[in-house]
C-alpha cells in the first residue's frame, strides 16, 4: 500500500490518533448515552418550545435538555453563559476525564452561529424598548469564540483557538484542519470539534428557504420533504500517534484522510451533479492513500432536503457504490456547526463497537438514487474504515476518513 | 515557515489602493466621520465609512444581492491578486487557499432578517436575505468569482482574527499542494454594532481616537477589507512583479484572556517570542480602549525602544479587517522606510510614537501586534529582504 500522502504526493509519516472524545447532543450526554441511543436507533426529535414556531412550517428539532445542560456551571456565572458555552463545557469535560494530561497546542472548533440567541435577545429588547439590563451579558457572550474560551477556561486549557465558520461543514472542516496540523508534524496535540445551539433566527431562516420539513426527517427517502434542525457539541483530542503510544494512552481511532472542496454553483444549493461532494470524498481518499473499496461505512451529510440528498447520493454512487450509508441526522436533526464533530463521534463509536448506525424514518428508496441505506435499525458489521461527510451553504464540502486502530 | 507577501489590497475609509491610501496617511489624513442612526435607537453614532468612490465601477453579477462586507472583501481580494500579477485559471485555482477573517459578519442583513421576524412574524422572513447572513457568505462569493474550488475557510473571532487567519495560512501552506493563500479580512458597519460596543464601554461618542491615553475614551468603528496574497518562498515572480521582498517570517498564535487585565501578560509573551530578531517597528492595535494600556505595558516591558505606530486614529477600528490593515501598514512602512504620524497622540506618552512623518532608514523588521476586544490576542513578524 502506498504511504499516505498530501494531495500532490509528498509522503508524510505522522499518523493521527484520536485519544479522547466528548459529546452532548439530543442523543444524550456523553459517549455511553450516545452509544445507547445509536444502538436503539432512537428518534430524539421533539416539539420546539424554546421560541414560537407558530408561523413556521417546521415545528420540531433535536434539542438538548436544559435541566441537565445547565447543571454543570452553577450560580451567577452559569446563568450568564450561553447554552453553547454549556454544551462545549460538557463535551470538553468528557475529554478531560479521559485524558487529564492532554495539553493541546491548538484548539480548532467549528460553528455557524455562536451565541446567536443572545444576539436575538439584545435586538428584540432594543426593538421593543424592553429591559436592557442584561445587554452587556448578551453582547459579551454572543461572539463565536466565547464558548470555546469558556470551556477551555473551566479546565485550565490555554491553547489558542481558531473558530471555523464554514456553514454546515464547519465541524468536519475543524477536525480535518486539525488532522492536517498534526499530520504535518507542526503540532503534536490539537483539540478539534464543533458546536451550535438552536436559535430562532436560524430556525426561521431554514424554514423560509422551505428547507425544513413539517414531517419527519427522512434522509434519502423517496418521500423526503426536508430537514429538521438540531444542536449539540463534540470535541476530539487528536495526537501524534507515536507520542500517544509512548504515553501509553488508549487510542480510540485514527483519522487517516481529509478532503475539502468548494462548489461554486449557488450560495445555498449544491451542484446537482454532485461534483462538490464527490471532490471532497475523492480528496479524502487520496489524502489517506486508500481506494474507495476500503470504505466500510459512510455517515452521510444526508439532511433530507431534495437537493442535498440527490447530489450527495449521486456522488456516493459514483465513487463508493454499494457501501452502507446512513444519515444520523434522522435521529437528532442537523446540528449545523456541530454536525461534523458529533457525527465523527458517531463514527468513532461505530468503529469501536462494530455496528452500522441507522438511517431512521426510511420507508422507500428514491428511484433516482441507488444507495445501500442502513434503514431504521442498527446492524452489526465489520468496520475498519469509515467516511463522514459534511456539506454547507456557500458550497463548502468536507469529508474525513477514520480507521479502527489496530496496535 | 516564512511566507512572501506577493500582493496586497485594501478598501478603507480613506479609499482604495494600497499606495494611494498610504500616501494620504503619510500626509496625516484622517477618515471623515459620518453618523449612523436607527429608527428604534435613541442616539446616533459616529463612524468611519468607506466612501462610495472607493467601489465606483466595481461590480460583479455574483455580488448583486450581496452586502457591503462581501463587496469590500471582493474588491480587496481582487486588488491583491492584481498586485501580485496573478491571474487565476482552472489549474492554479486549485492550488490557492482562500482564508477569510470575519468578526461581526453580515450584520446588516442579519438585522434586517431578524427584524422582519420580530416585527411581522416568521412568515415575513425573506429567504433571499438568510443566506447572506451566514459567516462564510463573503468567502463563498469571492471563491465563486475567482473559481477557487479547493481550500476555503472562514475564521471568526475578534480583532485578532486577521492575524489568526494568517497563522492558518502558514499551517496550510506546509502542504505543498497549495502554492498561495489569499487571506482577506472584512467588516461592515451598522448602528447595532455601535450600540453594542457602547454598552460594552468601548465606543467613543465622536472622534478622535486618542491612542495610548490613560483615559481610555474609546474607539470609533470603521468598515472595509484588507487582503494579502501569500506565496511560498522563494517567490517565482518577485523580479517580474516588483512587489518587493516582504516576508512574514513567523506568526504567533497568541492566546486568550478572560479578564482585560490578563491581556498584558499575553501580549508580553507574544512580544518576547517574536523579538528573537532585532525589531525596528511595532504596528500596534491601539484603538483608544483598554487595548492601549495593555499594549503600552507590554511594549515598555519587552521592547521599550522600538518605534510604535497605530493606524486606528486615522482609519478607525475595523475589527475583522483590522489585522490585515495592520500587516499592510507594516509592509508599506518597511517598503518606503518611513512612517505616517500617529494622530491625536499625547506627546507625553512614554513610547516612541512618530508624531510627524518619520523616516526609518535601514528598518528591516516589524512586529504586528493584535489585541482583540473580545479575549483574543495574536502577533506576527514581518521582514523586508
Amino acid at each position: 500500500m502506498a504511504k499516505p500522502s498530501s494531495p500532490n504526493g509528498k509522503t508524510v509519516s505522522v499518523r493521527v490518533a484520536v485519544v479522547a472524545a466528548g459529546v452532548v447532543s439530543p442523543l444524550g450526554f456523553g459517549l455511553a448515552e450516545t452509544l445507547e441511543s445509536l444502538r436503539k436507533a432512537r428518534d430524539c426529535v421533539s416539539p420546539v418550545t424554546r421560541f414560537s414556531v407558530a408561523q413556521c412550517r417546521c415545528k420540531t428539532a433535536g434539542q438538548v435538555p436544559d435541566d441537565r445542560l445547565l447543571a454543570e456551571v452553577e450560580g451567577l456565572r452559569g446563568q450568564r453563559l450561553h447554552r453553547a458555552s454549556h454544551m462545549m463545557i460538557q463535551a470538553l469535560k468528557e475529554v478531560v476525564a479521559q485524558e487529564p494530561q492532554f495539553k493541546p497546542e491548538l484548539t480548532v472548533i467549528g460553528t455557524t452561529s455562536g451565541g446567536m440567541s443572545y444576539g436575538e435577545h439584545y435586538y428584540r429588547s432594543l426593538r421593543q424598548a424592553e429591559e436592557l439590563r442584561h445587554a452587556p451579558t448578551w453582547i459579551a457572550n454572543y461572539p463565536a469564540q466565547k464558548p470555546v474560551i469558556d470551556a477551555q477556561k473551566v479546565f485550565g486549557i490555554s491553547a489558542p483557538c481558531q473558530v471555523i465558520a464554514n456553514a454546515c461543514a464547519s465541524g468536519t472542516n475543524a477536525i480535518g484542519y486539525a488532522f492536517e496540523c498534526v499530520r504535518s508534524g507542526r503540532y503534536k496535540r490539537v483539540l478539534a470539534g464543533g458546536y451550535d445551539a438552536l436559535s430562532e433566527m436560524v430556525f426561521v431562516g431554514f424554514d423560509s428557504l422551505q428547507a425544513s420539513t413539517p414531517e419527519k426527517c427522512r434522509p434519502f427517502d423517496r418521500h423526503r420533504t426536508g430537514m429538521v434542525l438540531g444542536e449539540g457539541a463534540a470535541i476530539l483530542a487528536l495526537e501524534n500517534l507515536e507520542l500517544a503510544q509512548e504515553r501509553g494512552t488508549p487510542v480510540l481511532a485514527e483519522i487517516i484522510g481529509y478532503g475539502i472542496s468548494t462548489d461554486n454553483f449557488h450560495i445555498t444549493q449544491p451542484n446537482p451533479s454532485g461534483v462538490g461532494p464527490r471532490q471532497a470524498m475523492d480528496r479524502a481518499l487520496q489524502s489517506a492513500a486508500i481506494s474507495a473499496d476500503k470504505v466500510d461505512y459512510i455517515n452521510a451529510h444526508g439532511t433530507a432536503t431534495v437537493f442535498n440528498d440527490a447530489a450527495e447520493g449521486k456522488a456516493i454512487s459514483a465513487l463508493l457504490d454499494g457501501v452502507p450509508v446512513s444519515s444520523t441526522k434522522s435521529m437528532m436533526g442537523h446540528s449545523l456547526g456541530a454536525a461534523g464533530a458529533v457525527e465523527a463521534v458517531f463514527c468513532l463509536l461505530a468503529l469501536q463497537y462494530q455496528f452500522l448506525p441507522s438511517n431512521i424514518n426510511f420507508s422507500a428508496s428514491d428511484d433516482g438514487l441507488d444507495l445501500n441505506i442502513v434503514a431504521n435499525e442498527t446492524r452489526p458489521a465489520v468496520l475498519r474504515t469509515v467516511l463522514s461527510n459534511s456539506f454547507g451553504f456557500g458550497g463548502t464540502n468536507a469529508s474525513i476518513l477514520m480507521r479502527k486502530f489496530e496496535a | 515557515m516564512s511566507l512572501a507577501i506577493a500582493g496586497m489590497g485594501w478598501v478603507t475609509p480613506l479609499g482604495r489602493g494600497v499606495d494611494s491610501v498610504w500616501e494620504r496617511l503619510l500626509h496625516g489624513n484622517e477618515a471623515c466621520a459620518t453618523t449612523v442612526s436607527e429608527e428604534f435607537g435613541n442616539r446616533p453614532y459616529h463612524v468611519f465609512r468607506v466612501p462610495e468612490s472607493a467601489l465606483t465601477g466595481f461590480a460583479h453579477p455574483r455580488l448583486r444581492r450581496a452586502s457591503a462586507i462581501s463587496r469590500f472583501a471582493a474588491a480587496a481580494g481582487l486588488d491583491a491578486l492584481q498586485g501580485a500579477g496573478l491571474t487565476l485559471d482552472s489549474q492554479n485555482a486549485q492550488r490557492i487557499a482562500l482564508i477569510f477573517a470575519i468578526s461581526n459578519g453580515g450584520v446588516i442583513y442579519t438585522k434586517r432578517f431578524y427584524g422582519d421576524i420580530v416585527n411581522e412574524g416568521a412568515q415575513s422572513a425573506s429567504p433571499l436575505l438568510f443566506p447572506e447572513t451566514v459567516f462564510n457568505a463573503p468567502a463563498s462569493h469571492l471563491a465563486a468569482i475567482l473559481g477557487i474550488c479547493g481550500v476555503t475557510y472562514t475564521l471568526v473571532g475578534d480583532g485578532a482574527v486577521g492575524l489568526l487567519a494568517i497563522k492558518m495560512a502558514e499551517d496550510l501552506m506546509a502542504n505543498e499542494a497549495i502554492d498561495y493563500s489569499l487571506v482577506v479580512g472584512t467588516e461592515e458597519l451598522d448602528w447595532l454594532l455601535c450600540d453594542a460596543y457602547r454598552r460594552w464601554r468601548l465606543l467613543r461618542a465622536a472622534p478622535p481616537i486618542e491612542p495610548f491615553s490613560k483615559q481610555k475614551r474609546g474607539m470609533i468603528l470603521s468598515e472595509g477589507a484588507g487582503a494579502i496574497l501569500l506565496a511560498r518562498l522563494p517567490r517565482r515572480r518577485a523580479a517580474e512583479t516588483g512587489e518587493g521582498a516582504f516576508t512574514i517570517e513567523c506568526t504567533h498564535p497568541g492566546g486568550y484572556f478572560t479578564k482585560r487585565a490578563e491581556a498584558e501578560e499575553i501580549l508580553k509573551w507574544i512580544l518576547r517570542d517574536l523579538c528573537q530578531s532585532e525589531i525596528d517597528l511595532i504596528i500596534s492595535s491601539a484603538n483608544g480602549t483598554f487595548v492601549d494600556q495593555a499594549e503600552y505595558v507590554a511594549l515598555k516591558a519587552v521592547i521599550p525602544n522600538a518605534l510604535v505606530y497605530t493606524g486606528k486614529p486615522a482609519l478607525g477600528e475595523s475589527v475583522g479587517a483590522a489585522g490585515l490593515w495592520q500587516v499592510i501598514l507594516g509592509a508599506q512602512a518597511l517598503r518606503f522606510a518611513e512612517l505616517p504620524p500617529v494622530l491625536h497622540a499625547d506627546p507625553a506618552i512614554a513610547l516612541r510614537l512618530p508624531l510627524s512623518r518619520t523616516p526609518m532608514t535601514g528598518a528591516r523588521r516589524a512586529i504586528v501586534l493584535s489585541c482583540g476586544l473580545n479575549q483574543q490576542a495574536a502577533g506576527l513578524r514581518l521582514a523586508i529582504r
